[in-house]
């Protein structure tokens, strides 16, 4: 991937063979640039464009940029731009970066950040000891912050999905809180996953039972006990279900589907490998149950055409389409 | 600025040889720890070794000799930002051609270019205050008039102008000479 960052995108590793463009005059093309695109030009406008333009090799060069990004961004087909322009997780990268620049002073701070900070790749499960001794264990594609307070012993699941097991506070008796983007989880001795997905949280208790608050001030608060599951957003908590069997099958390395429909397994199943995977409608609702291997995802995909009348259509090593089985 | 490039030094082969004794244990560790992956890791710390021996030197006191370890940790981070970015950058466009309806598609080429174009305009962006960015999207992206973006960020026609100039402004300031 990183190879590829020729061209355009490669502009951090480019030794400058220019100086750089000076801001006025980058300015100055840019508003040039503006009043044509407008339609709001006169041709005494387009006149005086062309001749400020002329009057100066650096302007030219100005010119020939803004004309290229802006050709750049006329290349983009807005939905699939916009999405990817305004994701979120971009800030963080600012963040890190803005702080890095601040003073070497700050470096520290961010570094004690980084050190709390725990993530997992795609495909990839890490376990981690807690300060107080428990347990923290990430699936596939996941980020946890790590904050041990005076107060209360914070984790702060940013993405994915974890398995906690707690240990009693030796050093007093500060609460153990999981906190996502919807609420805040309290533990209350115990076993237990978190998920987060973008609509809402889903956490399963193996051991004891869990208080879930959800971020919303006028929020109910709801006990989970052993054996339940809950889906909480910022506003509600909801009722709890039985948890699965093998509800945490994957701290084991295993995906567990228990007469699954094939879409719902697919999209688990893409959370372990990098890349798409789509299914077709017409095989979207068959169901499939059983244990699945999740460290050879491509095994699982060829165990799938074995199981179900599917074919597996490789457009490329990441794009995967399961599709009805051509006879 | 996210792209400034960190002035590349010139080292002779043996001092780069015992920089790395020295100084590759911290990095990988470090570098492991906030990517969570050895393979990503043992990339960039590899970028992070080829930017000491990279290029011609400007300045023959460079940062490198006299301060390897701050040196290297500041070539790190800087590599590992960028890496961080596009990694999210690669997800959010699988996510995004995932909902596009299939006969939407681009082909494999116009996914190729869109990538590309949409990995120079990201990293463009990336300086850019929220309000600067939103207009640039709005209006350069998704073609919106300046009047609907007012209306739709609560600002005046005329803030949306100078945010748009702003925005291209530095796009400009940051876009390549391109080859003759």
């Amino acid at each position: 991937m990183r190879a590829a960052g020729a061209g355009l995108a490669g502009m951090s590793a480019a030794v400058p063979l220019y100086p750089p463009l000076s801001r006025k005059v980058a300015r100055q093309a840019v508003e040039w640039y503006l009043l044509e695109q407008s339609g709001q030009a006169t041709s005494d406008d387009l006149t005086a464009s062309a001749q400020w333009r002329a009057r100066d090799p650096e302007h030219a060069r100005a010119w020939s940029k803004v004309q290229q990004v802006g050709q750049t961004a006329s290349l983009l087909p807005p939905e699939l731009a916009v999405p990817v322009l305004r994701r979120p997780q971009r800030r963080v990268a600012v963040q890190v970066l803005l702080a890095l620049m601040a003073a070497p002073a700050a470096w520290l701070l961010v570094r004690h950040d980084l050190l709390a900070d725990y993530r997992s790749g795609v495909g990839e499960r890490r376990e981690v000891s807690l300060p107080d001794g428990g347990t923290l264990v990430l699936n596939t594609d996941s980020a946890v912050d790590v904050a041990y307070g005076a107060d209360e012993r914070l984790l702060t699941l940013r993405r994915g999905e974890v398995l906690i097991q707690t240990r009693p506070d030796h050093a007093g008796s500060r609460p153990f809180i999981v906190a996502t983007c919807h609420g805040r989880l309290r533990a209350l001795g115990t076993r237990f996953t978190v998920r987060v997905d973008d609509s809402s949280s889903r956490v399963t208790v193996l051991e004891h039972a869990v208080e879930i608050t959800p971020r919303a001030p006028s929020a109910t608060v709801r006990t989970l006990m052993a054996g339940q599951q809950s889906r909480f957003d910022a506003s509600h908590a909801g009722l709890p279900t039985p948890a699965p069997p093998q509800a945490d099958a994957w701290t084991h390395g295993m995906l567990a589907a228990q007469d699954m429909r094939l879409d719902a397994f697919a999209f688990e199943l893409s959370r372990y490998r990098p890349g798409l995977l789509r299914v077709e409608p017409q095989v979207a609702g068959l169901r499939l149950s059983g244990a699945f291997q999740l460290d050879d995802t491509d095994a699982v995909l060829e165990s799938l055409a074995r199981m179900l009348p599917v074919d597996v259509l490789y457009r490329s090593q990441y794009w995967v389409t399961l599709a009805a089985r051509k006879k | 600025m996210p792209d400034n490039p960190f002035a590349p030094s010139l080292l002779l082969p043996t001092q780069l040889e015992s920089h790395y004794r020295a100084h590759h244990g911290w990095l990988a560790h470090w570098l492991q720890r906030r990517l969570g992956n050895a393979f990503d890791a043992a990339d960039l710390m590899q970028d992070t070794f080829i930017r000491l021996l990279a290029g011609p030197s400007t300045q023959p006191q460079t940062p490198a000799l006299r301060t390897p370890k701050a040196y290297l940790a500041t070539v790190a981070k800087h590599l590992l930002i960028n890496h961080l970015r596009r990694q999210s950058l690669e997800r959010a466009w699988l996510a995004a051609l995932a909902a596009l309806p299939e006969q939407h598609m681009p082909s494999a080429e116009q996914r190729a270019q869109i990538l590309q174009a949409l990995q120079a305009v990201d990293a463009m962006l990336d300086g850019l205050k929220p309000k600067v960015r939103a207009v640039f999207i709005l209006a350069q992206i998704e073609g919106h008039a300046y009047v609907d973006i007012a209306a739709q960020l609560g600002i005046g026609e005329r803030s949306v102008k100078r945010y748009m100039a702003e925005a291209l402004t530095e796009c400009v300031l940051l876009a390549p000479d391109l080859p003759e």
